[in-house]
């Protein structure tokens, strides 16, 4: 079956093929996903004149499948207040609006391993029909999925992965965005000085990244020579951070972060003290606004997107299918892709203030016109 | 003084503080069964005085005998294993505590097993022996302090310190902040204690009247000396009032 | 010589009193209870799956570390002081016994390294408060500071696994119950402490009256520095516990939410901020509350974001009717 994503020169959205019983939902990127819901939305209406005649629930009948009792899908998370997640939070709520379920976002604040470790466990106490959860630590979450698979429910890892038995992950291949990043710093600064920033380093989300970027880096065997740098896991501090290394080493080449809030910061210190019209070179992960701002403006050279609605949406259809198939059909991983923002492409993210973002919580389908570039 | 042994002595106790002289050759004598009264305004030395016949301070020079015997207070713990037990003028009591755990305070009776724990019928006990002893009638040893009334503080204070097998008795203004009622009953108290017979009192006041009712004798101290001793029953009031203001005319003169 | 009677103030007839009295020791933890068994009560009734084993085992892992904690910080609060570190004791101490058990030495010695290392951080902030007389808020301020930045230097801010045998782990916290075992064994030999020994009698003495318990005698400043590794070494016991129990040891665990929460533990369950007297039962009850307030919301499904907002609600509401209660239970004894 075709893939109608041509649109990334980087993108490897692979579906298992076994999912293309649902082929409107393999893909979900603007027109497409917008066809999609114009076909639940249209069905859901039809299946409300059914119901009325004593049909099966709406939404289920819509999404092709048949009725089944609300299921209750638990999503732990690391940092439930991050605005990264936000983006994901829309993608499960539309996935559950379109397929009959609930969902509970919950978790820690702070990536407190044992938090959420806790929420797993309630989760299962509370009979839950399925879980995903992040694999940011690889020790802690190894019991509690044997638990919870012992007892029946379903768990899948999304965002970040670890060797911990989880049925399947949903995201970006962490190492191989990392290695991406790091031919595009050999691109961007053949030599010199190069910090790379990590808010929580050991956590599995981002520091696979890292260790990529710095993977190809030296194997490029370029005269790069590389600082690794924490900045902890709130966004104001990760700004200071990032300051606070720039007054002490302000012949750094380049700076570039694995994560959406020191990526941010970066941006903001290049703004700041007009980095890139010294020569130095900055680029990063996410998409916070600030970040896209000062892509725009010309101050940060790139980030690349990890399209965290797509971990939502795509995790929560992981879950029906297997509840609905009694466990027969998947589970399968999902590479949720990368891609480059730059000053080229940035426009549209910043002109349009789309759910699909996280940015307005309006439903919506997004216009789109002219060729598409890479 | 009579033939037998005096309860404590001090010969020219002297005490300075840097420049200050808050001591300047203090005398004093106290016999057994004997309560004294030390009358003097603020900054007479009283409190002084008081520290050094507590062991809490040594005097700059000077020395001390207990029942006769010369001696050279180290601490607070040396003063009390003589016999000579302070009431300070706050009581030294803990509000959120029993009475009997107050009266018990850093002496607690503990059992033989389970060992650290705290014997608490025993300490119960035994306070209300004490308490019935010298007259005082608490409601409940069980009561926390601060549910007394002041005048039944001062007396848990005072049982406190006669409980620990005191033999020379000081109190720092025991009737401070009282109405005449309670005054009277602490008064009673401090009576009934000196009629047990093994108890000598030196009590600090500032209420001439009250003293000269309660105390055998006075010893008026000006300045950190002391200007005038004699038997109550010899002296009045008015013949007290007389030589402090004739001090201070001379003081003033001078 | 017949006795008068001194009692000047409140006149109570000795009879009643002694049933009253009896009572008046429980009275400060009896309101708490009460709100707790409200609470299970609600979330029962808003879902069935609160009172399951499982569930039962989930919530005795949200109460049992703050309930450890919050011991220490009872009988610190009762002397007048506070510990504002002990969270970043408890995510020290797990990596110290990584780092011994790594050079060598077998886990249980390991963990007895981390515990004595534990009780230095607590000399350390005793003897600054005591003796330099700094405020204990600024030296565990400082202390925390100090040692947030030494563990993630030492860690390189990187979690590990959890070492020892699965025997040795699922006695120190793995296994269901375990945790909530420690912190009821805990909890019952500081009760002990606190109301039948001389070092429970003279905290309170030190915290109701400094000056007169002084003149009394005791070594306050003993008793002071005392507390403070007590403290120091239950938060390094927590740590290590749940460190075993999630089998992961990380930097960023504890920190400042779980002294919080065992700080407020104390308070809700009777302990006065301005000390002077406290209650080791009422913190462990006070735990319960927080405990079951957390689990019980999650079990609800309430989302994060409006997760803090309805624990926040609910402690008031819990707090207004437990102080209500406590005052009509005073006027009910006058």
């Amino acid at each position: 079956m075709r893939d109608p994503r041509h649109d990334n020169e980087t993108s490897d959205l692979s579906v298992s093929p076994r999912l293309s019983v649902l082929p409107r939902l393999s893909v979900l990127r603007d027109r497409d996903s917008g066809v999609a819901r114009r076909v639940m939305l249209g069905g859901a209406a039809l299946g409300s004149v059914l119901a009325a005649m004593g049909g099966a629930a709406p939404a289920a009948r819509a999404a092709g499948i048949p009725s089944h009792p609300k299921w209750r899908l638990v999503f732990v998370n690391h940092v439930t207040t991050n605005p990264f997640f936000v983006p994901t939070q829309y993608g499960i709520a539309d996935a559950c609006a379109a397929m009959g379920c609930d969902y509970q976002w919950t978790g820690s604040a702070t990536s407190n391993a044992a938090e959420m470790v806790n929420a797993m466990n309630a989760a299962i106490a509370g009979k839950a029909d399925a879980i995903a959860v992040p694999l940011v630590d690889s020790a802690a979450f190894t019991r509690p999925i044997a638990r919870a698979m012992e007892a029946g429910i379903p768990v899948f890892a999304y965002n970040a992965d670890a060797d911990a038995g989880r049925l399947a992950y949903i995201g970006q291949d962490l190492f191989a965005a990392g290695q991406k990043m790091g031919a595009r710093i050999v691109e961007l600064v053949p030599a010199g000085k190069v910090a790379l920033f990590i808010s929580t380093p050991g956590q599995n989300n981002i520091q696979p990244r890292i260790d990529g970027a710095q993977d190809v880096i030296k194997k490029s065997g370029k005269p790069i020579s590389i600082e690794v740098i924490a900045t902890g896991a709130t966004v104001d501090e990760e700004l200071s951070k990032v300051k606070a290394y720039f007054i002490g080493h302000q012949d750094v080449k380049g700076m570039f972060a694995v994560d959406g809030g020191t990526t941010q910061g970066i941006s903001e210190v290049m703004r700041e003290s007009r980095l890139a019209a010294k020569g130095v070179h900055g680029g990063g992960f996410d998409l916070l606004p600030r970040t896209l701002t000062n892509i725009k403006d010309g101050h940060l050279d790139f980030t690349i997107d990890q399209q965290p609605y797509l971990q939502g949406y795509y995790t929560v259809m992981e879950m029906v299918t297997y509840l609905a198939s009694g466990g027969l059909v998947g589970p399968a991983d999902i590479n949720t892709g990368l891609k480059f923002v730059t000053k080229d492409n940035v426009e549209p993210y910043l002109s349009t203030a789309t759910r699909y973002e996280g940015k307005t919580d309006k439903e919506m389908i997004v216009p789109r016109g002219g060729p598409i570039r890479a | 003084m009579s033939g037998a042994r005096e309860a404590l002595r001090a010969e020219a106790i002297t005490k300075r503080f840097g420049n200050v002289t808050a001591l300047d050759g203090v005398s004093m004598r106290l016999a057994p069964g004997e309560i004294l009264g030390v009358l003097g305004d603020n900054g007479a030395g009283k409190s002084t005085l008081m520290k050094i016949l507590t062991g809490y301070q040594p005097p700059s020079s000077g020395q001390l005998w207990v029942g006769g015997e010369p001696v050279a207070l180290r601490s607070v713990d040396h003063a009390r294993a003589l016999g000579i037990e302070c009431v300070y003028q706050d009581l030294a009591l803990v509000n959120g505590l029993s009475v009997y755990h107050n009266m018990f305070l850093n002496r607690e009776k503990r059992r033989v097993f389970p060992p650290f724990m705290l014997d608490n019928p025993a300490m119960r006990r035994r306070a209300r022996e004490i308490l019935e002893d010298i007259g005082v009638d608490i409601p409940s040893v069980d009561l926390e302090v601060e549910r007394l009334s002041g005048g039944q503080r001062q007396a848990v204070a005072v049982a406190r310190a006669v409980g620990s097998n005191a033999r020379i008795l000081l109190l720092d203004e025991p009737l401070a902040a009282m109405g005449a009622r309670e005054s009277a009953l602490i008064i009673d108290l401090i009576l009934r204690l000196k009629a047990k017979g093994d108890l000598s009192i030196v009590m600090i006041m500032h209420n001439y009247a009250q003293t000269l009712d309660i105390a055998d004798r006075i010893m008026l101290m000006q300045h950190g000396t002391v200007t005038y001793e004699r038997a109550a029953a010899e002296t009045s009031v008015a013949e007290l009032m007389e030589i402090v203001r004739r001090e201070y005319r001379a003081r003033r003169g001078a | 010589m017949s006795a008068p009677d001194i009692a000047g103030g409140t006149a109570v007839r000795p009879s009643r009193l002694a049933g009253l009295l009896g009572r008046a020791v429980r009275w400060r933890e009896f309101s708490i209870v009460v709100v707790a068994v409200l609470l299970t009560v609600y979330f029962q009734a808003v879902n069935d799956n609160f009172l399951t084993e499982a569930n039962l085992q989930t919530l005795s892992q949200f109460i049992a570390a703050s309930a450890i904690i919050a011991c220490g910080e009872i009988m610190l609060l009762i002397c007048g002081e506070i510990d504002l570190s002990a969270g970043h004791v408890f995510a020290l101490a797990p990596f110290v016994m990584y780092f011994a058990n790594q050079a060598g030495l077998p886990i249980w010695l390991a963990l007895i390294v981390a515990l004595l290392a534990s009780s230095l951080v607590g000399l350390f902030n005793g003897l600054v408060t005591v003796k330099l007389k700094v405020p204990s808020f600024v030296t565990t301020l400082g202390t925390m500071y100090l040692l947030n930045g030494f563990t993630l230097t030492i860690s390189h801010g990187s979690p590990v696994e959890t070492g020892g045998s699965e025997d040795f782990a699922n006695i120190m916290g793995a296994s269901g119950y375990a945790e909530i075992l420690w912190a009821f064994a805990v909890v019952a030999v500081m009760h002990f402490v606190l109301r039948q020994t001389r070092w429970g009698l003279h905290t309170i003495a030190a915290g109701g009256n400094l000056v007169g318990a002084a003149e009394a005698g005791i070594n306050v400043a003993h008793i002071k520095v005392g507390n403070f590794m007590l403290t120091s070494v239950l938060a390094g016991f927590t740590g290590i516990i749940e460190a075993f129990r999630i089998s992961s040891t990380d930097p960023l665990a504890g920190g400042t939410g779980i002294m919080f929460l065992a700080v407020a533990a104390g308070v809700i369950g009777g302990t006065p901020l301005a000390g002077g007297s406290g209650t080791v039962l009422g913190g462990l009850i006070g735990a319960i509350v927080l405990g079951v307030l957390r689990d019980g919301f999650t079990l609800q499904g309430i989302n994060a974001f409006t997760f803090d907002m309805i624990i926040g609600a609910f402690i008031l509401v819990a707090m207004i009717s437990n102080i209500h209660m406590s005052r009509l239970q005073r006027i009910g004894r006058r």
